[in-house]
Order: structure tokens, then sequence, then C-alpha cells
């Protein structure tokens, strides 16, 4: 049986967590089970503009085949005004602004739709709910729909436009539960087959190298920060809380910001902003630290949490973020904040607290050993596509109007 | 991959070790809020930058983190900060600032007086309602738990037979709850049926999951809530109603008649009184709110809400299966409105 992902962005030069995770789980399924897989997406690379960068037509990546479209535009300029009126109240827009808002958003690519829409699958996966080829395929389609929302607690997930979007979904994907709960209270789609999956994570891939001398921090005890340095993650949040905890206790502890960066930080002493890194260094640094965290509120899995504890390093979450305290309470293996003073009780407590960091690693090993180990992982994805096949597709068409 | 974990990582349970170190730390900030260590001003400038990228159903918190952040934005700063990069920009802004000071005071002045006005009846709203929920409480009628009698909630036990036939001809996909790890439900795909699990203990489902991909760890209500109009063929409830309150089976029955699609099959599994209240039956019958209605009720309640049932008895009388099918009328169109 062969299974087809659709996703705007798709490819190894493509860092973003729903485009990675399709990659991943299409090229699992093609070297682990009998499954056939390709993928179906636009020439584009960045997010924020969708511009063509790619070839378009067939290539092949690790094994799956790939079918790259070029967009008839990309994101909009008038996008940011609409968002930013429509996101006040994003229940209260109408149908028309909300299909607008898609457009607007791109990547539009009505030869992607009708590629996806001929294509001779027998299951369609598409990856994240947010998108067009997803809002104006998923109703389309002939064959079984599979919808992997990624969907996180913001404005756009509550526009009306998007009820066609889950109700044209023959079968869900999750990462989390807590993304599972978020789409059921907000859709009454809960009847519908679904599987939390979220994604595999394999062994620590450093290169030996201590990660102080990475960072390049002297004997400088340090926590990390893996991931986009940009505000919307949490970064600027998470630079002001640490660069005031270190006014009120100082000492040596350093923090290490390991991605690339989109937005101005004030240098700070005791914070070191890697850049990328190789995935090496990345491991190296993240091996050593004494805690690893994840400040976003908007993550629909975060690999990086699960990264961390491959390698025995407690974590700090936002608490508001669903799926990473879904994480930590599941496996015992983190702590969370939602106020500075909660952070710096917490960043306290574990500095304080060797025991505490060793059992809350120890916890977070185990968890992702249980779930998160790819044979697992990919064996029950394969087992859930069988049966969505099996059960056929809805009524195509049915709730979407795109 | 094996994790050389301490002894205390195999004991104990991680959701309550994180959830006991965490109101450690809450209460480590209570404390030091009580202290006034932190400015407010300070704490409302970092809650800001917290906010600015929260959930949207994250903002604010509980209503007394809520009015946390409106106390500490009550006081309205008329002093603007002069800083520049430009070597006359200070300069001039201060000026500015001594020029208008007189005029702003007395704006943010009348300005902070109506927002601690605001957060001083906000404060009144909360202590009744504090009240009022503490007044409540001794007066709730407990959620009712799931209780499964080992015999009875078992592949083997003599009831799921008869329930599995009486779903074989169901149209759409068959609830069960409490599925527990999904016993039940793997019989019924295997006898052809398309079932899925809901259980509130998650723990429990928790033990499944790896093994079966569809079983929810969540509340039944809150899972009717969450599926479509008459989205669901078939719904078999097994040591869910036995010890509900009243108030609590009538809304659960409110929800299955919205949710479960005309000709559908409604099962339901009970123990009888008797076995309810053997010495040797589960310590949460003791500790639910309601007891098994008889097997005749059952039969009354559901005829009047318009569902032909039929009643078996178990081989010794302590239990019973009733099986009701819902009238049939035009089907309502698909809708996504909750």
């Amino acid at each position: 049986m062969k299974v087809a992902f659709v996703t705007p962005r798709y490819g190894p030069q493509v860092m973003g967590g729903a485009e990675t995770a399709a990659r991943q789980l299409a090229e699992h399924l093609v070297s682990e089970t009998e499954w056939e897989a390709e993928a179906y997406s636009t020439c584009a690379l960045d997010p924020h503009t969708w511009a063509d960068e790619l070839e378009p037509g067939d290539s092949e990546i690790n094994g799956v085949p790939v079918h790259r479209y070029t967009s008839a535009h990309g994101r909009l300029p008038d996008f940011y005004g609409l968002d930013g009126r429509l996101r006040l109240a994003p229940r209260l827009a109408t149908l028309d602004q909300g299909r607008r808002w898609v457009d607007y958003n791109g990547p539009v690519s009505p030869q992607l739709v009708d590629a996806v829409c001929g294509s001779d699958a027998d299951v369609i996966a598409f990856y994240p709910y947010l998108y067009h080829p997803t809002v104006a395929a998923i109703g389309r389609v002939k064959v079984p729909a599979v919808l992997h929302p990624a969907a996180h607690d913001e404005p756009a997930l509550y526009l009306p436009v998007f009820r066609g979007t889950f109700g044209d979904a023959d079968a869900f994907c999750f990462h989390t539960a807590a993304e599972r709960l978020l789409v059921e209270r907000t859709y009454p789609v809960a009847e519908r087959p679904q599987i939390v999956l979220g994604l595999g994570v394999g062994e620590s891939a450093g290169a030996g190298r201590p990660g102080v001398e990475v960072a390049d921090l002297g004997e400088r005890p340090y926590i990390v920060s893996v991931g986009r340095v940009d505000e919307h993650k949490g970064s600027k949040m998470l630079a002001s809380y640490f660069a005031t905890y270190k006014e009120r206790h100082p000492g040596p502890l350093a923090l290490v910001l390991v991605g690339p960066v989109s937005f101005d930080l004030d240098p700070h002493p005791d914070i070191v902003v890697t850049g990328i890194v190789s995935e090496a260094d990345k491991w190296d640094i993240v091996c050593d630290a004494l805690v690893a965290v994840s400040p976003s509120a908007l993550e629909s899995f975060s690999l990086v949490v699960l990264e961390a504890w491959v390698d025995r390093v407690p974590v700090i979450v936002n608490g508001t973020c669903g799926p990473t305290r879904e994480h930590c309470e599941r496996s015992g293996g983190g702590l969370w904040f939602t106020s500075y003073p909660e952070f710096e009780a917490v960043v306290d407590r574990l500095m304080s607290d060797g025991a505490l960091r060793t059992t809350l690693g120890a916890r977070g090993r185990a968890y992702v050993d249980r779930f998160y180990q790819w044979p697992v992982l990919i064996a029950r994805y394969a087992e859930f596509l069988a049966s969505v096949v099996a059960r056929g597709r809805g009524t195509p068409g049915l709730f979407s109007s795109f | 991959m094996a994790a050389s974990e301490p002894e205390e990582v195999s004991t104990q349970d991680p959701g309550a070790y994180v959830a006991q170190v965490m109101a450690e730390i809450e209460e480590e900030v209570r404390l030091r809020r009580a202290s006034g260590d932190l400015p407010p001003k300070l704490e409302r400038e970092l809650d800001e930058l917290f906010l600015a990228h929260s959930p949207v159903a994250g903002r604010g918190g509980d209503l007394t983190e809520a009015l946390r952040m409106v106390d500490a934005a009550t006081f309205i700063d008329p002093v603007v900060p002069v800083d520049s990069q430009r070597a006359a920009g200070a300069f001039v802004k201060k000026g500015m600032r001594s020029l208008l000071l007189w005029y702003l005071g007395w704006i943010t002045h009348q300005i902070s007086q109506f927002a601690s006005a605001v957060s001083r009846a906000l404060h009144i709203v909360d202590g009744r309602l504090k009240d009022l929920e503490r007044k409540v409480e001794v007066q709730r009628v407990p959620h009712a738990g799931v209780v499964e009698f080992p015999v009875a909630h078992d592949p083997a036990a003599w009831w799921v037979t008869p329930a599995i036939g009486a779903l074989t001809e169901v149209r759409g996909r068959i609830l069960h709850a409490a599925s527990g790890d999904g016993w039940l439900v793997r019989q019924i795909n295997q006898a052809g049926g398309d079932a899925y699990g809901v259980d509130p203990r998650p723990d429990v489902v928790e033990r499944g999951l790896l093994g079966i991909s569809d079983l929810r760890g969540e509340d039944l209500a809150d899972h009717l809530r969450a599926t479509s109009s008459a989205g669901l063929g078939g719904i078999v409830l097994s040591g869910m109603v036995d010890g509900m309150g009243s108030g609590q089976r009538e809304q659960l029955f409110n929800l299955i008649a919205t949710r479960l699609a005309p000709g559908g099959t409604l099962v339901i599994h009970s123990v009888t009184l008797p076995t309810w209240e053997a010495p040797d039956a589960p310590y949460e019958t003791d500790l639910s709110p309601g007891r098994p209605l008889r097997a005749e009720t059952w039969r009354h309640v559901l005829k009047q809400s318009g569902y032909e049932a039929t009643v078996q008895s178990g081989p010794d009388g302590a239990d019973y299966l009733v099986t009701a099918v819902r009238a049939t009328m035009s089907p309502p169109e698909p809708t996504l409105t909750q």
C-alpha cells in the first residue's frame, strides 16, 4: 500500500517541526515497513514568504519520491493586516474572511492540489492543518485522508474556515494527547479514528567533546535551550528571565542558546548564543547541560525536550504549553513555570538538588525508551494507516467548501 | 537502551512525583511573593514578556493569577523613561517630561484610582466566589468513578458474547467505556466491528496504548461532547453507570441521546444491587454517589426515551445486560457545530 504526504515544504533543508515530522515518517515507513510513501509539496523553503526556491518536478529524497510544484503566490503583503484583525476574535470571522486568510497566508499552488487529488496512493496524509494545500485538497481527495494537524492553541485554529478541514478528515494523527484534546475542544471530531503518535528519537549523537568546550564556556556550569532563537519561541522571555535570575543570584551559571537566531538579542555576559551548530556539537552541548529549557508556549510536540531526555538531562518547560507539559507530567522528567517567580524557584531547586536532576533525567529517558523509539512508533503508524484504508473514505467535501 | 534508573524511578508514579515537586515549588513561590522579594513593577514587566506569546486559552490562568496581574498593572507611572540613543535625545525628553508631568500626573492619578477601585471590586467578587465554592463543596455530589468487578469485567464474562452479537449489524463506530486496556475493543474489532475506547483512568489506558491504536484517557461525558451529532453507531457502557448519581446519569444519557445515531445500539452492563453491596465488592462501591438500577428500571427509562430495550440476566443473578436500539428517524444533516 502507498501513502502520500502533503506538506507546504519538504526536504532535509527544512527545519520546521511539522515538515520534518512528515519527512521522518515517510522515510521510516519506506525503510522499515512494506509501505510505499511519496511526498507532494511546493518549491518553497521559507515559511515567511513561500517563495519558490527549489526546482519543480520529481526527485527522490532518502528513498521517498518527491513531487514539487510551483506556487501561484506565496504569502501576500495583505496577510499581516488581515491576520492582525482576525486574531482578535477569530471565532467571529466569516467564512469568506477565513478563506482569504488561508489564501493570503499561502503557499497557493493549484497544480499541487490537482496532483494530490490525482495521486494513486491508498491514503493521503496532510500535514499540518494550517496551510492552503491541506485546506484546499482535503475535501477533494477520493481516498481516505489522514490529518496530522500539528495544532497549537493559536488564534487561527478557531477560524471557521478550518471546520471544513477538520470535518473532511477521515482520521487524525496527533503528536500528543494535549493536541488531541485541543482539537476535540474546538471541533467535534472525537469519534473519528485517531492515534497519538509523536515522533521517534535516535541515540545521542555527540562527538564526545565536553559541552563547555563546544560552547566556549571555560569551566562554567550551564543550562541550555535548543531551537530557533525567536521571540515567538519564547527566547526573548527566557533571556530576560535568566538575566533577572543572574542579577538576583550572582554566580558562574550560564545560559546557552543553540539554534538559528531571528531577532536581536541584547548581549549579556552570562548568555551565550551559538547560532547554528553541527548535530554533533548540539548533542555535546546538551549532554553536559545541567538542565534543558523549552520556553516556547506554542509547541505541538518538541523533539528537543525528548532529545534532552535521551542524555538524561532534566527539562524545564513553559507551563502553558500543553504538549511539553504533558511530556513532563507523563514522564516525570521535567518541571514547568508560568511566571518569573516560578522560573526562579524551579531553577533554584534544580541547581541545588543534584538527586532531583538525576531522577528527572532518568524518568525522561525511560519515557523516551517506552514511547518514542522508531521501530515501535512506525509499526503503530503503519497499522493505523492500514486501518484507515480498510475503513475507506467518508463523503469527500461534505464539510469543506474551500 | 536500558536505562539505569535510581530506585525511586521505578517505584513512584511519574505524574504524582512531579506534582509533588511542583507543589513544593508553588509553596516556595507563595512565600517569596509574600515577602515582597520581587518588585511588583519588575514582575509585571516579566509577566508581560511571558504572556506575549502564550496560548489563547492559557492567558491569565485562574482568577487569582489574573487578579495578581490586575494589581500589578494598577499603578500607572507618569514618569516617562528618558533614555535615548542620541546625545541630545535624553535632554529633550527630560525637558518634555518636566513640562508635561503636572498634566500627565493628574490624568494618571485618576486612572490609577479607577483601576484600584476596579481591583478592589474584583477582589470582593473573588472573595465571595471562594466563599461560595467552599459552601458548595460540602454539598457537591462526587463524580462516580469506574467500578470494575473482576469476574464481570473480563474477556470471558458471560455478557461479552451477547453484547458483541448485538453490535454486529451496527453502522458506524462503536465506543466502549470504560475501556480499560482495550480488552473489549479488541474483541469487537476481531468480530468485524469498528470500536474504540474511552476510560477516565489515564494510568489504565497507558498500559494498553502501545498494543492498540485508538484508546483515549478522558472523561466519558467530555468525550461525548466532543463527538459530532449522531456520530456513533454503538455505545457500550460497562463499569460506568452502576455507581452514578442521578444527575450524572441523566447528563450522560442526554448526551448519548444526541450522539448515538438513530438505529444505533446502546449496550449497558451493570451488576445487581446484592453484588454491589456484597462484602467482597470493590472499595469503589462505598465511595460512589449512587447504586445500580434494577434491570427493569433501565428497560422502563430507555423505553420512555425512545429505545427498544431488552434485558438479559447473568447466570447467577449477579449482573445483567441491557441492549437498546434507538428509534430510527430521518438522519440529521451532518453538522460540525458543537
